[in-house]
């Protein structure tokens, strides 16, 4: 089974800038995959030319096992992290030019388009501009415009950004149903927490390179149970240089990177003399941690 | 083709239902209109009031006489800007259009007093007509207001008959035959298109003016349409979406036709809207329009010269857009693509006046002028054919070329949200890859 998506290579200059350099990688069909990378590392860039709206200088794309053309971009779905609709025009009208420019006829659009607003809680709204609408609502016509031709490949960048909790988990729900309905998608964000409950495999890019890719729980068990967890009453109970790598102060607790052969024993021995420990667990990194990490390596 | 078609429609159909283009398409013929009718019916309204004027004269007969030239009903000929009466029983006939008395005291003590009259609103004005200036023959009308410019030239014609006639009289000349000798000339001049005669120069002037100040009006406002509906996609982040299954050619090429159809359609509209008005029933009684008749070949030449402009100064407006990244940011870059227009439009009433020289042979095939110069010519005189398919094939031409280029700095400016490119950097997107 080939894979839904490969980037062999692709390059991308703009001026003297290296947007993307050299990228290579590869997303398993079915897989829910992270894009992830600090801001400007190149991820919209690399999305852009994975679907054709701008052409790399050198690499190929490949979709659905073939060579890139137009004729795919009808099983591929996109939302932008810039979002933007026509503030003039009708919701309705608007999912149904969306939906055909996408290759379906007025019907179909117009019948899929009403189920979907339905099922995102928009039935209210079909009829009213898209102006009159709060910035999350016009987020979610956004996520079904995307969804209309029912794709294969979705990729949905920073798809939870300005919505409430409870429009995130809708959001949050339906992809979850498209990854049991087969569907391949890749989600680019920098929320962590949410890459580590939903992505089978993630990139991570940095200046334009593919600096971590893989297997998420591969990659997280990779580093070991090298780190700890750990809450306390008072003054940090414990010295940086003795068995500590790093620390990460998140204020209700501390994060800890343990050094190669350090034992989690004897720091939580040293801790417990000095202050009252509520809590301590030895745990893999956190990918938060990783990205920190990994970033900082290669700058 | 498919997605072209899509983006068209959208385009056009988002647009015709707007409420700006109902009050645009409307609102413009009744400007027009009313450019027209307005002064007619002032001066309608106006015939109804009585001025009262001071002759001021030491001669009586020549205060006599321009007295009679004032109150003599007016003859349809000296009235070129009213219009005529067909019913044939004078509209005039209700009032006198001057109450005139005859003052033979010269002194200047007279002339205050008469200043002070007309402040005090006692009398209207006053025309001063002693005998040193009628010698120097310099003649003073003083007035309230003098802006009537119609009421200047009928005393000033009055003066002058009546100056004339008593000095023919004083020839020996009977009253017949100074009549004879005064009457006005009718002069016309008519247009002989393929050996017939066709509509009257002044006719002819008023038609093409109103058209081309028409189609410049328009190719401009819908230029303009194009260029700040892109900036709008840029500024609402649109085009992103639009990208994912759209090229960015096919997106210009579909907003370019979009707004030029709706531009056609209002056209097309405010045709009807003139035919039906120059009907003959509506239109005899405003006489002064019933001569002009606009020909099929002018309609014609206004529609393929109208979507030539279009195309070419839209081409320049779509890449504009895509430079920019707000209206006001456009106010500062659009002056190359206004400056052209401007400059034709100057050129309009040389090449008018002489449509056949070489002044306008060869503006008339500047692609940027052409719009407005080569229909200046056509209504004018039609040139010869092989002169208006040089021009529509150089039009073509550069618009072919401009949408290359355009397309090719929309398709990078389109994703670029940053500031605007200096000319070096414009000269690397031409060059990108895509």
């Amino acid at each position: 089974m080939p894979d839904t998506v490969e980037l062999r290579g692709i390059h991308k200059t703009y001026d003297h800038f290296v947007a993307v350099d050299h990228l290579s990688l590869d997303i398993r069909e079915g897989s829910v995959y992270g894009l992830l990378g600090p801001n400007g590392a190149g991820k919209t860039s690399t999305i852009r030319m994975m679907i054709g709206i701008t052409i790399p200088d050198e690499g190929e794309v490949r979709l659905f096992g073939e060579k890139f053309n137009r004729r795919q971009l009808d099983r591929v779905g996109y939302l932008p992290e810039e979002r933007g609709l026509y503030k003039r025009m009708k919701v309705l009208d608007h999912l149904l030019f969306l939906g055909r420019l996408h290759g379906l006829s007025a019907a179909e659009s117009r019948k899929r388009s009403l189920a979907w607003c339905e099922r995102m809680q928009l039935s209210d709204w079909v009829h009213k501009k898209v102006e009159e609408l709060s910035k999350g609502m016009q987020q979610k016509i956004q996520l079904v415009a995307a969804l209309l031709h029912d794709p294969d490949l979705l990729i949905l960048d920073e798809p939870f950004s300005g919505l409430d909790p409870s429009n995130a988990v809708m959001v949050k729900d339906v992809m979850v149903e498209l990854k049991k309905a087969g569907k391949t998608i890749l989600f680019s964000t920098h929320r962590m927490d949410q890459v580590e409950r939903l992505c089978d495999s993630i990139c991570l890019i940095d200046h334009g390179r593919n600096v971590l890719e893989g297997d998420l729980k591969k990659i997280k068990s990779s580093y070991g149970k090298n780190t700890v967890q750990m809450q306390y009453e008072g003054e940090p109970p414990f010295d940086h240089d003795e068995f500590i790598e790093s620390v990460n102060n998140y204020g209700n607790y501390v994060e800890l990177r343990l050094k190669p052969g350090a034992d989690a024993q004897q720091l939580l021995r040293t801790a417990c003399e000095r202050a009252r420990i509520s809590r301590f667990e030895l745990m893999e990194p956190s990918l938060e941690e990783i990205f920190i990490d990994t970033v900082k390596q290669h700058a | 083709m498919h997605n072209t078609w899509l983006v068209i429609r959208r385009e056009y159909l988002e647009r015709i239902r707007s409420k700006a283009f109902m009050i645009m398409t409307l609102l413009m013929p009744v400007f027009m209109a009313s450019t027209i009718l307005v002064p007619t019916f002032l001066s309608d309204m106006k015939s109804g009031v009585t001025r009262r004027i001071v002759l001021v004269a030491s001669n009586t007969a020549i205060a006599e006489a321009v007295q009679q030239e004032l109150t003599a009903p007016p003859k349809p000929s000296e009235q070129p800007l009213r219009p005529k009466d067909n019913s044939g029983s004078p509209a005039q006939s209700a009032k006198p259009r001057y109450a005139i008395d005859i003052d033979t005291n010269t002194s200047d003590a007279e002339r205050e007093k008469l200043r002070g009259d007309i402040s005090a609103g006692k009398i209207d004005g006053f025309l001063w007509l002693s005998d040193s200036d009628l010698a120097a023959r310099k003649v003073v009308y003083n007035a309230k207001d003098v802006t009537d410019f119609g009421e200047s030239i009928e005393l000033r014609n009055a003066v002058h008959s009546a100056i004339v006639k008593q000095q023919l009289a004083q020839k020996g000349m009977n009253g017949a035959e100074v009549e004879t000798v005064l009457k006005p000339i009718d002069f016309d001049s008519v247009r002989i298109e393929k050996g017939k005669e066709g509509a009257s120069g002044i006719a002819v002037f008023l038609v093409s003016f109103t058209m081309v100040m028409l189609l410049y009006v328009n190719v401009l406002v819908y230029g303009f349409a194009v260029m700040r509906s892109i900036i709008e996609e840029k500024s609402s982040r649109i085009m992103e979406v639009l990208l994912s299954s759209v090229t960015a050619k096919q997106l210009l090429a579909g907003k370019i036709i979009g707004v030029g159809a709706v531009g056609l359609t209002q056209i097309i509209i405010w045709l009807a809207i003139a035919g039906a008005f120059s009907l003959p029933g509506v239109m005899a009684s405003r006489s002064m329009m019933s001569n002009v008749h606009i020909p099929m070949s002018g309609i014609l030449a206004f529609g393929v010269f109208f979507i030539l402009g279009y195309f070419l100064y839209s081409t320049m407006y779509a890449a504009l857009g895509s430079m920019v990244n707000s209206d006001a940011e456009a106010q500062q870059v659009q002056w190359p693509a206004m400056l052209p227009i401007i400059f034709a439009i100057m050129l309009a009433t040389p090449v008018l006046q002489h449509p056949n020289s070489q002044l306008a042979f060869w503006t008339s095939m500047v692609p940027f002028f052409a719009p407005i110069l080569m229909f200046v010519r056509i209504m004018a005189e039609t040139p010869p054919v092989w002169q208006i398919a040089l021009c529509i094939a150089l039009m073509l031409l550069t618009t072919w070329g401009l949408l290359g280029l355009s397309s090719r700095i929309y398709r990078v400016g389109i994703l670029m949200y940053g500031k605007r490119p200096t000319l070096p950097e414009l000269r690397k997107w031409l060059r990108y890859a895509g």
